[in-house]
């Protein structure tokens, strides 16, 4: 301190006059040159220090220059200067928010050239405390003001990666914290930083210190670290073909706790599924799920590694008690294209034991995890606990499941294998017991009363039944014939009782005897169109409140989409609906619209408008029939309700991962608002498959209605029995597609591993065998296919001359297969 | 791929000029392919690939990074050089300036990189000018003599290969880690001091078991 007081006496002029400050920054800056000595040099510095809060644009104005030369000359030799110097420059980067321009102009002077970049990177490797310290900082800054400039010249820098390494390295906490937080914003959008770290083992050292710290309890610094894991891999392929040749893949997995290795059969360790969950440690392991599902991404899901992620990410979704925004993020990430067995892995869900605060729990049954992905969906996690609370995280959670779902019955042969179990084995057998999503579909709701819980999972059991069936039409074929078994009215508030405690018995088996039928049992289809109907009456009553109201809207929202995807091109399906008395409780609701009434109609006109398309099998209620509704009821009409279905927020705010919406009942002013988003009430009224497919189609039903009764389907022209015949080929040779593409991979895998060449050689003759054997097949089918459509061709010409020769012998011949002659401008 | 376990982890990166075929001596290694239409690399790209060395009895996981061959990469490719154990230098038998490039491009090695790097000079593009063929698609313009006295001069291994038809690339990388394994057995590398080589059995104090032999650890929940 004595320097200091020193420069200040040289300072204060021959007479000791007080000076202005700007005069004695101005004396100061000229002794910065490198012609003082370096004591003199330090004082000055630490006295522009001292200025440079004050008077910022004075000391940047006059010292800038000179303070970087001492940057460069002396911090190396003198830690005390360099100490003094960096916090000068920050305080004149830095960018505060009273005068922006300021810290942004030094910025620029300061990276005018790559020369400070390249001695703040020399200066990281530095030791003293302070120095690595301030330097880290002041890069920061500077990062943040001009990140792209500090970037360029960082890959030119002499000894850049290697410095940047040894901080992540440094012992001492606080310069080891500061450097995730600045090596962040140095790797952020830019590939070859995050490649020459990666080539310089930051992978290795940001693990080591996540595990130092204690994995995903490490507080903060485990989520920096992990951020930049995060970051190091995102969107760079050669990084992660680095990442997963490492070991650091299963170390991520141990992470969450979860072994990497498990075998199928075996059930998740519990020391995963329960575990003491705090936000940071949430936060945490977002981060690692967030990672895996990258991975998942870039592998592929036919790889071994991958699906030991999608395991994972499986059981944390479906059978843990990890935070529901966890467990959303988790199944959000599983592959769309999933091809992962989810009916053959067994998971152990838990239930928290009531008033224990979540520090007990009970073990319930093992289920299938497609059953307990299907289970969450209709009804919420842990039984249902809180699905009657229309909870933000809640739904969203439901909603991933549901799409979960949509992706893994992608396949026609799953849907096929989901609904058949819906059938009794033999037409003569009796029902099989009612399935969980069947149960939930059908059951009849208690119209007295609003039963949050059981509107939200009837809600759902649409939205999943319309995944197995939407536009196949095999599945259709089957549904038609499922008569649901008995089914009792739904228990309100825990609306699972598919699982039970592994200790307590099961209240279904209460459920299943008792066979009460004097009457046939009715088909799915005739009880979807009564249970509509009776919502319907029930949102007519006059006494109902605006909230019930909305409450009967969305289950009949529910029932119409589903309706709408499941008679689409399925004559035979609008034959039975319609059979059941499905026109009177469509045209109810079109013939008394109010201009606050918008959606239902809409959808009533949508799903009329099909039945009349596709009303193509002979019956009693015609075409003729529902044309001449159809005109009572104006076609213009009509065609413009359809319409109006884009108006509606419900739907128009649809996108396809935004599903769920805030409830505006509840946003009402007067209420208080919610303390946490996650505690704010949202509803959810369509999913983007049904949007999507409504889309697609409207017009098309919009241009059938002013069609004439007898003219032909003006969709595609095939009957349902080729369109399920092409659709199966197709699926064989997209099974055989993948089978190839998979014994590729597999070729390839094998491959790659050295010293058991002569037997893989084998392997790879055989393979390459198979792969054409496949190929073979596929030709084969497609050659098949295209003689059964020949085939077709001839039966159909033939018939037409039949029935030629028919009318000819004065026959009558049936109105509705009449022949399309030569002219095909149908 | 719990079952793959390895010895010595190798860092090596392939050098030299623009269009001589590096990435695809790489992708030839790693994926047994040959793209005739490959993009220029920007900055550098990672492959990795396990060899055995019969003679050793070792297997080795190679880590590689192909760096872009065109100049204005030069200080971004460099920055890898100081970590590596093994280095690719590769030119293009049919292109006499890459040859002559070699030169100055080893002189950046030898200024940047560890000195006991092991440099294996690389001919590639051989199946162009095959002799037996009456025309070859294209003249030579480096004997196979003139470079291997280069080699020899400047002390590095040399090779002939052909990223195309795949003859001797494997053999380059495997010649280059045999090198490696030799200085490693005369003690070069006093523990670990060339960042380039991790050994497998030997833990390192200031790294997790992450990068030990694989299979075991994989029980991490206790
Ligand atoms: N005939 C023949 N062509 C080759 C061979 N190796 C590479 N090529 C061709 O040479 C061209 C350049 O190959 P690259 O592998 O991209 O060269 P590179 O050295 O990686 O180039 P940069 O990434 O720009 O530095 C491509 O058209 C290759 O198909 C070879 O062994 N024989
Ligand atoms: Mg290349």
């Amino acid at each position: 301190m004595e320097f200091f007081s020193q420069t200040y006496v040289a300072l204060r002029g021959p007479q000791g006059q007080p000076q202005t400050a700007s005069e004695t920054i101005g004396r100061l800056s000229d002794r910065l040159s490198p012609a003082t000595l370096l004591a003199d040099r330090r004082a000055a510095v630490l006295a522009l220090k001292g200025l440079s809060r004050d008077h910022k644009q004075d000391v940047g104005d006059r010292a800038l220059a000179g303070l970087l030369d001492v940057l460069a000359s002396d911090a190396e030799i003198d830690s005390d200067i360099g100490k003094a110097v960096l916090e000068t420059l920050i305080v004149l980067c830095e960018v505060d928010p009273a005068n922006k321009e300021l810290g942004f102009k030094y910025t620029d002077i300061v990276l005018a050239t790559e020369k400070t970049v390249h001695t703040l990177f020399t200066l990281l490797g530095d030791n003293s405390f302070y120095t690595r310290f301030s330097t880290i900082e002041y890069l920061a800054i500077l990062l943040q003001n001009r990140r792209q400039v500090v970037q360029s010249y960082f890959l030119k820098a002499p000894a850049g990666t290697r410095n940047v390494i040894a901080i992540l390295e440094d012992k001492r906490e606080i310069i080891r914290n500061e450097a995730l937080t600045m090596v962040q914003t140095l790797v952020a959008q830019s590939p070859d930083i995050q490649k020459v770290l990666t080539f310089e083992g930051a992978f290795e050292k940001l693990f080591n210190i996540v595990t130092q710290e204690g994995g995903i309890e490490g507080g903060v610094v485990s989520q920096g670290a992990l951020t930049c894991v995060d970051a190091l891999l995102r969107f760079n392929t050669s990084n992660q073909s680095y990442f997963k040749e490492t070991q650091l893949p299963p170390a991520l997995c141990s992470l969450l706790l979860y072994p990497y290795t498990l075998p199928l059969h075996e059930p998740a360790p519990q020391e995963f599924a329960l575990q003491f969950w705090d936000d940071q440690k949430a936060v945490n392991a977002g981060l690692v799920v967030g990672i895996l599902g990258m991975l998942i991404g870039t592998k592929g899901s036919a790889s071994q590694e991958a699906s030991g992620y999608i395991r994972c990410l499986v059981e944390i979704g479906l059978a843990s008690n990890a935070p529901v925004r966890l467990k959303t993020q988790s199944l959000r990430l599983l592959p769309a294209n999933m091809n992962f067995p989810l009916s053959e892995i067994v998971v152990t869900p838990y239930m928290p034991v009531p008033e224990t605060n979540g520090e007990e729990w009970d073990r319930l049954e093992p289920a299938s995890a497609l059953d307990a992905l299907v289970e969450l969906a209709l009804h919420g996690e842990y039984n249902g606990l809180d699905s009657a609370k229309r909870l933000k995280n809640g739904l969203e959670l439901r909603a991933a499941a549901s799409t979960v779902f949509e992706n893994f019955v992608h396949s026609d042969e799953i849907r096929h294998a989901i609904i058949q179990a819906m059938l009794p084995v033999e037409a003569s057998a009796p029902a099989p017991p009612v399935t969980p999503l069947l149960h939930a579909l059908a059951s009849p709701l208690d119209t007295s009363s609003v039963d949050l819980a059981q509107i939200s999972s009837t809600h759902f059991a649409c939205l999943l039944f319309a995944h197995l069936l939407r536009s196949s039409p095999r599945a259709k074929l089957s549904a038609r014939l499922i008569k649901p078994g008995p089914l009792h009215p739904q228990q309100s508030a825990s609306a699972g009782q598919f699982f039970v405690p592994a200790d307590g018995a099961s209240p279904l088996a209460a459920t299943q005897a008792e066979p009460d039928d004097d009457e046939p049992p009715q088909t799915l289809l005739q009880i979807l169109s009564e249970n509509l109907s009776l919502v319907l009456l029930a949102r007519s009553r006059p006494d109902a409140s605006d909230g019930e109201n909305r409450e009967w809207d969305r289950v009949v929202v529910g029932y119409l989409s589903l309706l709408s995807q499941w008679l689409w091109e399925d004559p035979k399906s609008v034959r039975d609906f319609l059979d059941s008395g499905g026109l009177g409780t469509l045209v109810e609701p079109v013939n008394q619209i109010s201009e606050s009434d918008v959606l239902i109609p809409s959808l009533c006109a949508f799903l009329l408008g099909i039945c009349y398309e596709f009303n193509r099998e002979p019956g009693e209620i015609t075409r003729s029939t529902i044309h001449q509704i159809i005109n009572r009821l104006g076609i213009d009409n009509l065609v413009a309700q359809i319409s109006r279905l884009r108006e509606d927020d419900r739907f128009r705010a649809i996108g396809p991962d935004s599903i769920v919406q805030a409830s505006p009942l509840v946003a009402k002013p007067g209420l208080p608002a919610p303390k946490q988003p996650s505690q704010e009430e949202v509803e959810i009224w369509f999913d983007w498959a049904f949007v999507d497919f409504w889309k697609s189609n409207y017009y098309t039903v919009q241009r059938a209605l002013p069609t004439d009764p007898n003219q032909l389907s003006t969709s595609a022209g095939q009957n349902p029995e080729t369109a399920m015949l092409v659709a199966s080929l197709r699926e064989v040779i997209r099974k055989q597609a993948e089978e190839i593409e998979s014994l590729q991979k597999r070729l390839k895998e094998q491959s790659t591993q050295p010293n058991e060449v002569p037997q893989l050689q084998k392997q790879v003759t055989e393979l390459t065998a198979q792969v054409s054997d496949s190929a073979e097949r596929q030709k084969d089918l497609e050659k098949e296919q295209e003689d059964l459509l020949v085939l077709l061709d001839e039966v159909s010409a033939k018939r037409k001359r039949d029935k030629a020769r028919l009318k000819e012998a004065g026959l009558e011949v049936s109105e509705d297969e009449a022949d399309d002659d030569e002219d095909d401008d149908e | 791929m719990s079952s793959i376990t390895w010895h010595y982890v190798l860092k090596f990166i392939i050098t030299g000029d623009a269009a001589v075929g590096k990435s695809s001596l790489l992708i030839r290694l790693t994926d047994q392919r040959f793209l005739t239409n490959p993009d220029p690399t920007l900055g550098v790209e990672f492959g990795s690939k396990l060899i055995s060395i019969p003679d050793e009895d070792k297997i080795i996981k190679l880590q590689c990074w192909d760096t872009a061959g065109t100049e204005s990469f030069r200080s971004i490719t460099r920055s890898y050089y100081r970590g590596a154990a093994g280095c690719l230098l590769v030119y293009d038998v049919t292109n006499r300036k890459s040859f002559v490039n070699t030169k100055s491009w080893l002189a950046d090695v030898r200024e940047h990189a560890d000195p006991h790097l092991t440099c294996i000079l690389v001919g590639n593009k051989v199946d162009l000018c095959d002799e037996t063929q009456d025309a070859p698609a294209k003249p030579r313009q480096v004997s196979t003599e003139e470079a291997a006295s280069f080699a020899q001069q400047e002390g590095i291994l040399f090779v002939e290969a052909s990223a195309k038809s795949g003859v001797n690339v494997e053999l380059a990388f495997v010649e280059a880690a045999q090198d490696i394994l030799q200085k490693i057995k005369n003690g070069v590398f006093d523990d670990s001091r060339s960042p380039g080589v991790k050994l497998s059995n030997q833990p390192n104090p200031n790294s997790l078991t992450l990068e030990q032999t694989s299979s075991k650890n994989n029980t991490c929940c206790s």
